[in-house]
């Protein structure tokens, strides 16, 4: 497949996907029960002519689609509209808290990938004692939710130990929030990192009972580059593939690892404010998850085919 | 009003999806569900063991403060969305608030009210309330507090397109006009008895007319707030922070610390194992479970105040078997309370049977407090007479639903106990459990009460009057969820709101309190004290629920 059609056609896709992600989210949140009107007010009674006045500021009394078409027609302009609750434009609220959850995403990101390979290699190359070693933590790790792993790490390395902050993500400069992060980016990493070295250890046994992996060590290639070369780049693409996987659970998880370390970034965010029935907030960091999934998915198809010759633009290997 | 700090986590179940290739539609779908059943690799908090305290002594106050710091860290559940005074009507905001902003009267630590921005308020006539201010207070901006300002910021609370929390206060209000430089009148369309009680909260608080304008649209959320409080607002790191500073040109006794600083701290466990470990030096609305943790760490003092707050059994359908007041009576006595205040409260909390707390009644004499507490439905237990009640009523195995939640346990324990108490005298009690973000909606949405017959409510008093609460059973009320209705009782209320001495209009509120009890609109469970924690370092905050609207944290100073 050429390359302009894969692009133009991913494109597409991506654009349909947020499409109908946005229109489900804004169903689902339309339908939920109360009304963001109530929520303002607090729990108040509030005389007709209030309600009635933000209904009217907020267009809350239009027909379904109307609400919908408007909204979509004001961020295609690049108009998220102002959150109901916090009272301030989204795109602030959003550019307050989005840059901590990234930092913490990347950071497990980071930690998954190190540790979850570096496992699922030496498994699979060493066997062995240091395999059941492997799949012993591994099973403990992935056994493990992360609002316990959290809740753990907390006990042990911030109140016992006094190592790092129980909670909060700092408020000084990078160095204060790494510091802060750490516990919670553990936290989010553990249940991916036993997940990670499973699929690496077992993709890799894959590759080293090969007939190529036979026919390189039988010329006498020296094991460490048998290894590197031929075994973990042949099973690079099934780890690949879980990228998308891995990204997509860092996403969700981070919900609760925020609330477990009050990190107040975009998922702590978004759980408040489904609460509250803010529909321009909700509506703004689902489009910003759904999109970080994709884009996620579309590195994941532009590398395949750079590790894994068997597989070309646009196709998934069906190792998976 | 209602809030309990939230708690968040949920179990989900689901199965791990298949991944290849999607097409959109499938993919968008995808997505929602995966995150739904990856949440499973992340599912909920494991539950902490409760840990309660016995001997529970309320303090009037805190040790004074000895000296000066610079700083001190205080811990608060959530975080507030905006410092608009307008809309501050729940505990994080009018935490933080109260020390910013100042309003016409001031609540004391005592719970009573005196003067504040106003040096007096007269009432010339019952429909005539005259506030005369206290000359050169100076806003945060450095500009002198005039009665310009005063009538702008009572303006923008009865602004409809504002949507002001506290706009029902100014109901009855006609006018507030400048009378006077330093002068504002107030002219009622009827008397209003409570009007001046709530000057004192943030219903009252007095802005720089000036500050708002030049704020804008993002006023509360960015800048200053233009008050005039013992501290002004420093720092706001959105979601995980606000910082004050102490403000040099306070017109009364200034803050014994530079800095007080707010940390959000969501997560109960995390919120005590900041105070443990002293990046926090102290909260209020400490959670029950962590009671016995934090009083016998060593690291500080847990302290337990006046809370004007009620634990209840909110009943929201009277068109089923509730609606026969013996089945509600019956509930009442089945109801094991002592075992659910050492539980749900974590033992800090008295049982009632009163829907009021007896702070409220303050000013009462004691004539008047006997018929408002004497001769109450009974709080202990009569399992036999309570099952011959609902026989009586035809009520044997009829169903009922209660709604319960994971938000405190003074929701989700109050719930199993009122379940146990109706399958022990022939009900049949359904916990229709909902998640903590829609329970919220049970207070606001009649939709979401559909199908529930009563839920767990803790309710707190926003003045020190009893009115305050009684006021819900009005037919119309906001909180009348069971659409009660009787003539009389709303006759009664609007008597008691029109009558200014406070022991003439207490004599009312004491017939109310009776009917309400006696018909167990609501089945009253526990008073729930508020609870405070302060480490070694610091001392001095009030340990009632007064630190809504007093600035508190200009008496928090060091201990030693």
């Amino acid at each position: 497949m050429s390359f302009v059609r894969f692009a133009v056609r991913r494109v597409a896709e991506m654009a349909a996907t947020l499409l109908t992600a946005s229109f489900v989210v804004f169903g689902a949140m339309y339908l939920a029960p109360g009304n963001p009107a109530s929520f303002l007010l607090a729990g108040r009674s509030a005389s007709p002519e209030a309600l009635a006045s933000i209904n009217a500021q907020y267009h809350l009394d239009d027909p379904f689609l109307v609400r919908y078409f408007r909204w979509l027609g004001d961020v295609l302009q690049g108009d998220f509209g102002r959150s109901i609750t916090y009272r301030t434009d989204v795109s602030r609220l959003l550019a307050d808290r989005l840059p901590t959850t990234l930092l913490l995403i990347v950071m497990s990101l980071v930690v998954v990938v190190a540790v979850g390979l570096l496992l699922g290699r030496i498994a699979a190359v060493r066997g062995g004692a240091t395999d059941s070693a492997v799949l012993v933590t591994t099973t403990f790790a992935v056994g493990t939710p992360s609002f316990v792993a959290a809740v753990l790490l907390q006990g042990l390395f911030a109140v016992n130990l006094g190592w790092f902050p129980s909670s909060g993500a700092g408020d000084g400069g990078l160095g204060d929030m790494l510091w802060h992060l750490t516990l919670p980016s553990v936290a989010l990493a553990l249940y991916l990192i036993g997940m990670l070295a499973r699929v690496t250890r077992s993709a890799m046994l894959e590759a080293l009972d090969s007939d190529h992996v036979t026919v390189a060590r039988s010329r006498g290639v020296p094991e460490r580059q048998v290894v590197r070369r031929h075994v973990f780049r042949n099973s690079l693409g099934t780890v690949l593939t879980t990228g998308g996987l891995i990204v997509s659970t860092l996403l969700v998880c981070t919900i609760l690892v925020e609330t477990a370390f009050s990190i107040g970034g975009i998922g702590q965010l978004l759980e408040l404010s489904t609460t509250t029935k803010d529909f321009p907030t909700v509506q703004a960091i689902s489009l910003i998850i759904v999109a970080l999934f994709m884009a996620v998915n579309l590195v994941v198809d532009l590398l395949l085919p750079l590790v894994d010759p068997r597989v070309t633009l646009g196709t998934r290997s069906a190792a998976v | 009003m209602t809030t309990t700090p939230p708690r968040t986590g949920r179990r989900f179940r689901g199965q791990r999806g298949q991944r290849g290739r999607l097409r959109p539609v499938a993919a968008a779908a995808t997505a929602v569900l995966t995150a739904a059943s990856l949440l499973a690799a992340c599912s909920g908090p494991p539950k902490e063991k409760a840990g309660g305290v016995t001997d529970v002594r309320l303090s009037v106050s805190t040790p004074e403060a000895a000296g000066e710091i610079d700083s001190f860290t205080w811990a608060v559940y959530a975080e507030p969305p905006t410092l608009d005074y307008t809309v501050a009507f729940d505990y994080p905001q009018n935490t933080v608030l109260s020390n910013v902003c100042e309003s016409l009267m001031r609540w004391t630590p005592g719970l009573t009210t005196e003067p504040g921005l106003a040096q007096k308020a007269s009432n010339p006539d019952p429909t005539t309330w005259v506030y005369d201010l206290r000359p050169g207070v100076r806003f945060h901006d450095g500009k002198e507090m005039t009665a310009d300002d005063v009538v702008f910021s009572l303006g923008r609370q009865r602004d409809p397109d504002n949507a002001a929390a506290w706009a029902q206060v100014f109901q009855n209000v006609a006018s507030i006009t400048k009378t006077g430089p330093l002068q504002v009148t107030v002219k009622l369309g009827k008397p209003d008895s409570q009007f001046p009680q709530y000057m004192a909260t943030a219903a009252g608080v007095v802005v720089s007319k000036a500050a708002v304008e030049a704020a804008g649209k993002d006023y509360g959320t960015t800048g200053g707030l233009g008050c005039t409080g013992p501290f002004q607002l420093g720092t706001w790191n959105k979601g995980q922070s606000i910082e004050l500073q102490r403000f040099d040109g306070y017109w009364g006794t200034k803050a014994k610390s530079k800095k007080a600083v707010f940390r959000v701290l969501t997560d109960p466990s995390a919120r005590t194992n900041a105070m443990l470990s002293g990046e926090a030096d102290g909260g209020y609305l400490i959670p029950t479970e962590s009671y016995a943790r934090l009083k016998s760490s060593g690291t500080g003092t847990l302290y337990f105040g006046e809370g004007l707050s009620t634990v209840n059994v909110n009943v929201t359908n009277m068109r089923g078997p509730l609606g026969d007041i013996r089945v509600r009576r019956a509930l009442s006595l089945a109801l094991d309370r002592s075992g659910f205040v050492k539980a749900g409260l974590g033992g800090a909390g008295t049982v009632t049977n009163s829907l009021t707390t007896r702070a409220a009644w303050a000013a009462a004499p004691e004539r008047t407090l006997k018929t408002a507490f004497d001769s109450l439905p009974p709080t202990g237990q009569d399992i036999e007479k309570a099952r011959a009640l609902v026989k009586e009523a035809g009520a044997d195995g009829k169903t009922l639903t209660v709604a319960t939640s994971s938000i405190g346990q003074d929701v989700s324990l109050l719930a199993t106990a009122v379940q146990a108490a109706g399958t022990r005298i022939g009900l049949d009690i359904q916990l229709k459990t909902i998640a903590p973000n829609a329970f919220t909606a049970l207070f606001t949405d009649p939709q979401a009460r559909e199908g529930i017959d009563m839920f767990p409510l803790t309710y707190y008093d926003s003045i020190t009057d009893p009115l305050d609460l009684l006021q819900n059973f009005r037919t119309g009320a906001y909180m009348n969820f069971a659409g009660y209705s009787d003539p009389g009782y709303d006759k009664l209320v609007d008597e008691a709101s029109a009558v200014y001495p406070v022991e003439q209009r207490m004599d009312i509120e004491a017939k109310l309190q009776h009917h309400a009890s006696e018909q167990l609109l609501w089945i009253p469970v526990a008073e729930w004290p508020t609870a405070l924690f302060m480490n070694k370092r610091i001392t001095g905050a009030p340990t009632t629920i007064s630190y809504m609207y007093y600035p508190w944290a200009a008496d928090v100073g060091a201990a030693q």
